[in-house]
């Protein structure tokens, strides 16, 4: 028997309804839900396509708590029949039934903001930089960040690429090694000596981008970004460059390494 | 710790992940590694039911990770088998669903040779305890 899973952030408190909604998981729920402090509530969905009438009391009980300190709940991936069972029981409205935790953190209050600004490149920065030293125990620091000015392009010996999709904005992170750092930070990480780019190796770039990506949508999608899950690309080929495809600001942020130089381009639009 | 004679398959789409995983696993010990580039070519090596423990990525094209563990877990001969997934995602809700899947470890990227050890050590002992209940 499984207890939901409640996790506290800043502005609200997200609840993963465990996968048995039975009379013992909601007698515990009960339990867990006796102090949710002056938070909103967004309670995830998961695969349930039925809440039975005890759950419902308990998520009217939240609601109604909630609503005496102005805060609100929000049920998010609800699947259609789950929606549908919602409005035969009356409660899709009490509830409020939002797409994603994108959406309700949007229709919260607590995220109004999806442009490029620091709070969007700040987890890049940080999440390179933290990888880059636990899997290949290379120290990097980033350089001052700039908007890319137009007619400027960056080169690089190897590329790792990977678009950032979410409902309501796409773009791309494409981090550039210079030869000779790539290859220092690929001879760390595997332990072994590289002198060339060859194909033990070449998918590093694409690796070491993935895993960037990952630790950055952590932190974003926290934050409401609602940014989808991807599959990174690589291009190799000495001095070769490399435009965005997409139409907005591109960010650059160049790194020092102990390994060597490198440069991180962000963008959405 | 898991025998280290036991027979491991690394899953993974990224050869340098795949060399990093069985560098750690052959520095631990273990010396028949073998690998699968994803979930679908994991599932023809690993359904004759030969290896003692998987390693696999999540995020990979064809056939994911975590449908790779979900055909194992259905398979009668495999279902058992010790099973870790290796992510560079780990949002609560992804967490939950591997855990609702089967999984014994979760290991999130980046990750040192020590961490992988100890998701090893205790997803070792989770089997052990389920084989014991």
């Amino acid at each position: 028997m499984s207890a939901a899973l409640l996790e506290k952030h800043k502005d609200y408190i997200l609840i993963n309804l465990p996968p048995v909604l039975d009379g013992n998981t909601c007698k515990l729920f009960d339990e867990q839900i006796t102090d949710l402090e002056d938070l909103h509530v967004i309670i995830h969905c998961g695969i349930q396509t039925f809440i039975p009438k005890d759950w419902l009391r308990v998520l009217l009980k939240i609601h109604l708590s909630l609503k005496t300190k102005g805060k609100s709940m929000k049920l998010i991936h609800a699947n259609p029949v789950l929606t549908n069972h919602l409005k035969k029981e009356g409660v899709d409205a009490i509830f409020g039934i939002s797409k994603d935790l994108k959406d309700a953190l949007t229709q919260l209050g607590c995220v109004t903001k999806k442009s490029m600004d620091i709070e969007f490149v700040d987890p890049f920065l940080t999440a390179t930089i933290h990888v880059l030293k636990v899997q290949a125990s290379v120290e990097a620091s980033a350089g001052k960040v700039s908007l890319k000015k137009a007619g400027v392009m960056t080169s690089g010996d190897i590329s790792g690429i990977i678009g950032v999709v979410s409902d309501t904005f796409n773009g791309s992170v494409i981090i550039s090694f210079p030869e000779e750092t790539f290859l220092g930070i690929m001879s760390n990480m595997l332990g072994e000596t590289y002198t060339t780019i060859n194909k033990d190796i070449v998918d590093g770039a694409g690796e070491l981008t993935n895993i960037i990506f990952g630790q950055a949508k952590i932190t974003l999608n926290e934050k409401g970004y609602g940014i989808n899950t991807a599959i990174p690309s690589v291009v190799s080929g000495k001095n070769h460059i490399l435009s965005s495809q997409t139409k907005g600001p591109v960010v650059v942020v160049p790194f020092e390494s102990s390994a060597g130089p490198f440069v991180i381009e962000i963008c959405i639009e | 710790m898991f025998d280290t004679k036991l027979k491991v398959l690394v899953v993974d789409d990224m050869l340098t992940m795949r060399k990093i995983v069985s560098k750690i696993l052959k520095q631990i010990g273990f010396t028949d590694i073998h690998e699968a580039t994803d979930g679908n070519d994991a599932w023809e090596k690993a359904k004759d039911g030969k290896f003692g423990l998987i390693i696999s990525d999540w995020n990979m094209p064809n056939c994911s990770g975590l449908d790779f563990l979900k055909r194992v877990r259905a398979d009668e001969k495999l279902s058992k088998t010790p099973f870790l997934l290796v992510t560079a995602e780990a949002e609560q809700h992804q967490v939950a669903e591997a855990i609702k899947s089967g999984v014994d470890q979760y290991v999130v990227k980046p990750f040192s040779h020590e961490s992988l050890k100890t998701k090893l050590e205790s997803a070792h002992k989770k089997c052990a305890a389920r084989k014991s209940a």
